[in-house]
């Protein structure tokens, strides 16, 4: 770490025209505008999954039931708030990013089918508002993995509701995934390979190809389950002959996988933040784009892992094996990350701060994951709070973290406004410190045996649990910075210009927020998106800086001295 | 081959682009969505390997040779599907509506076979349960785009598609030989493995 700088700041440059704000509530064909329409609805339902979390924690204070009145309502509290974390908050917001920026990235007008990808967005609404319908129906109880006979004999309506709105959200991601593999495959300016695409690019790929290969086996899933409920079969009734394990396993071939489709999109914005705000080429480029690529392979071989108290014995170890693979492609992301920052010239940005929070959070929670996938630390652990602290440290620590990162490197690219850098920090180190103190006493609460998905537990759980909800409502509070740095940064931000990282893919090549159709004529890739620091880089830049202006400032200028001249700034680190 | 050069020398970039998007599409479509049908295939024989004999004792398996005949003339209704898109590459219209009227038909009677087999499947066992889900799973498939061909056969009647414009039918042959590819597994697995 050579330098530390803060680059962010200044006001040159005109403020490109932001689209209307009635376009965000039609039906729009714009990617850019479907791509907001996705997070902003991402993140209205994160914070109502939010709240959840708050009540979940509320009733966790005491060992009695104290918030909720019955078990039934805190069942029905953890399966909203998980279900929709994954499918209206996670899921969607990744493909929210890349409808943004998979286009901009490839320098193209538009994903290959615009019509399509205005349906994928317009069935999420829906969704989520058949998700929260439940509530007037008795929402669904039976937890977000909704095993039988819970969720055919003993769940309310709710349930049948959960089941519709997933069917819509699983048709949504199959139509996106379509149309991100086709507009990949397709859309590639001349000049760049598959292996000149950035790394964002390549996850999106990897998740898509999930997608369209999983996601049908969740919607058969469902079909059955539905049946079960409103058609009279018993495909998951014992005593009529049907088979509990078959929603496992059908349920779990979709999931598995469909966990990476939560967090390779994450470690796409990773890679493009790390090398951005290090000033150095990503460290080995292929073999994180292959390891993406390999981690969609080997997930569909792992999912029994899920289901190792109630599997067949003998099948056990063919299944810890494999999902103690998984580690290895994920092993050489993180060391090639590692291997991206080391002396770099760390800006220590918001997207960087979330970035290397991402890095040491989701190596916490992929070892407990590696520890989990041991057969017998399993046997001992499963369904604790063990569980419930390895899936948020990747889900929250992971994904989230990656999305926060994400906001704070696009924001100004999508808005044509900087998002306060200080509030950012304070932002980050709320949101750490919050997480970390909320789900790290839980691998301790789980060791001692605490159950997961209980409202009363033995009182000696207390302590930790007080520890666990006050720190998660600091994880809660922090939050909302990120949204007041939001409206701050709308009412009153700094204007970003084009380029405000000196980054070297093509979506900073044009203004922001990008023009219709994204580009004033052909835009030109550098051949090496991540090639920065090279001589040929700087040009490359200087010759979109004259075309876009320069971007802000390296330092908030300081007060220069009367007749002296100003000295050049140097942008930082390059 | 020769249609696609003859595509090349007379569409424009951007018609060419969304053409090539939408062969590619259609690919992903097709193999995505039969992971349906192989989850079903799955469901069928997690079900079948929980019992030690297939179907259960007292339940009479069902007969081969009807969904044969309807196999068959799927198959037939395939080919016939191909000849019908050669001929509107080659603008030849009335060939065209004779092929795809005949796919139609087909298809037709495909389902009218299916729809029996689906009412006398034995009722109240896991096997008629599966039988019935798979077999009216493919059912709503091979119905939908057996619609979709007759809006197509309709607006070809009223002269539309040309040997330079043919996606739509392209698509629906395409998603015809889903439809055959679907129940070639679902044939092998309900009624002979």
């Amino acid at each position: 770490m050579a330098t530390i700088s803060y680059p962010i700041g200044g006001t040159q440059g005109k403020p490109a025209k932001r689209p209307a704000l009635a376009e965000y509530f039609r039906w729009s064909i714009d990617h850019k505008i479907i791509g907001v329409q996705y997070m902003v609805t991402s993140l209205t339902f994160f914070i109502v999954a939010g709240a959840l979390a708050m009540f979940i924690r509320w009733e966790l204070l005491t060992p009695e039931l104290d918030f909720v009145s019955n078990g039934e309502t805190y069942n029905s509290l953890f399966t909203m708030h998980g279900t929709m974390m994954i499918f209206l908050w996670i899921v969607p917001m990744f493909a929210g990013f890349g409808n943004y920026l998979v286009p901009l990235m490839l320098g193209a007008k538009d994903m290959a089918f615009p019509w399509l990808n205005a349906l994928a967005f317009w069935m999420i609404p829906p969704a989520g508002l058949l998700m929260l319908m439940g509530y007037f129906a008795g929402p669904a109880e039976a937890g977000w993995t909704s095993y039988p006979p819970l969720s055919t004999i003993y769940s309310p309506d709710g349930q049948t509701l959960w089941i519709l709105s997933l069917h819509l959200l699983g048709l949504s991601s199959i139509f996106g995934g379509i149309n991100f593999i086709v507009t990949i495959k397709n859309m590639r300016p001349a000049g760049m390979g598959y292996f000149q695409m950035p790394l964002f690019v390549w996850s999106i790929l990897a998740t898509s190809i999930i997608v369209v290969m999983a996601t049908p086996f969740l919607a058969g899933a469902l079909t059955l389950l539905l049946l079960d409920r409103v058609a009279g079969t018993a495909f998951f009734d014992i005593a009529a002959g049907g088979d509990v394990l078959l929603w496992q396993n059908i349920f779990w071939f979709y999931s598995h996988p469909a966990v990476y489709i939560m967090v390779l999109p994450g470690m796409g914005i990773l890679s493009e933040v790390l090398s951005v705000h290090s000033r150095k080429p990503i460290f080995g480029y292929r073999m994180i784009a292959l390891s993406s690529m390999a981690i969609a392979l080997i997930g569909f071989t792992v999912w029994a892992h899920h289901m190792f108290t109630s599997l067949n014995p003998e099948l056990r170890i063919p299944f810890m094996v494999t999902s103690m693979i998984i580690a290895v492609p994920t092993g050489i992301k993180i060391f090639s990350w590692l291997g991206t920052v080391w002396m770099g010239k760390i800006r220590f940005t918001g997207a960087m701060q979330f970035g290397l929070g991402f890095l040491s959070l989701f190596v916490i929670g992929g070892i407990s994951g590696v520890m989990l996938a041991a057969v017998p630390v399993d046997i001992h652990m499963h369904d604790t709070y063990f569980v419930v602290s390895h899936f948020h440290f990747v889900l929250f620590g992971g994904s989230v973290f990656a999305i926060y990162s994400g906001i704070y490197q696009w924001w100004p690219k999508i808005t044509g406004r900087m998002l306060n850098e200080r509030l950012a920090t304070i932002h980050f180190w709320l949101t750490y410190i919050g997480f970390l103190g909320a789900f790290f006493p839980m691998h301790i609460l789980g060791m001692r045996g605490m159950p997961r998905r209980v409202a009363v537990y033995d009182p000696q759980f207390q302590d930790l649990n007080a520890i666990v909800s006050v720190f998660a409502f600091i994880l809660g509070i922090s939050t909302f910075v990120l949204l007041y740095n939001m409206v701050v940064s709308t009412v009153n931000g700094k204007v970003a210009g084009a380029n405000p990282y000196r980054a070297l893919t093509l979506e900073w090549m044009t203004t922001s927020p990008p023009p219709a159709y994204n580009f004033i004529g052909e835009p030109i890739p550098y051949e090496d998106p991540y090639g920065y620091g090279t001589e040929a880089s700087k040009e490359y830049l200087k010759a979109m800086e004259s075309r876009f202006g320069p971007p802000p400032p390296a330092k908030p200028a300081p007060e220069a001295e009367p007749n002296a001249p100003a000295p050049a700034p140097e942008p930082a680190g390059d | 081959m020769q249609n696609q050069n003859l595509l090349e020398e007379n569409l424009s970039r951007e018609e060419l682009q969304a053409l090539k998007n939408r062969r590619t599409g259609m690919t992903v479509f097709q193999i995505s969505w039969m992971m349906a049908f192989i989850c079903l295939i799955i469901v069928n024989w997690q079900l079948r390997f929980s019992y030690s004999q297939w179907p259960p004792p007292g339940v009479e398996a069902m007969n081969r040779l009807i969904p044969t005949v309807g196999t068959v003339a799927l198959l037939i209704s395939v080919f016939f599907a191909r000849r019908a898109l050669n001929a509107i590459q080659e603008d030849d219209r009335r060939a065209f509506l004779t092929q795809w009227g005949a796919v139609i038909g087909l298809g037709i009677l495909f389902m009218l076979i299916m729809v029996y087999e689906w009412i006398i499947a034995p009722m109240d066992t896991q096997y008629g349960a599966v039988f019935r889900l798979m077999t009216g799973f493919h059912g709503l498939h091979a119905l939908a785009i057996a619609v979709y061909m007759g809006v197509v056969y309709n607006n070809a009647r009223n002269g539309a598609y040309n040997m330079l414009d043919f996606w739509a039918i392209e698509a629906g042959v395409k998603l015809w030989y889903f439809v055959a590819f679907a129940w070639i597994l679902f044939y092998a697995v309900l009624y002979w493995i």
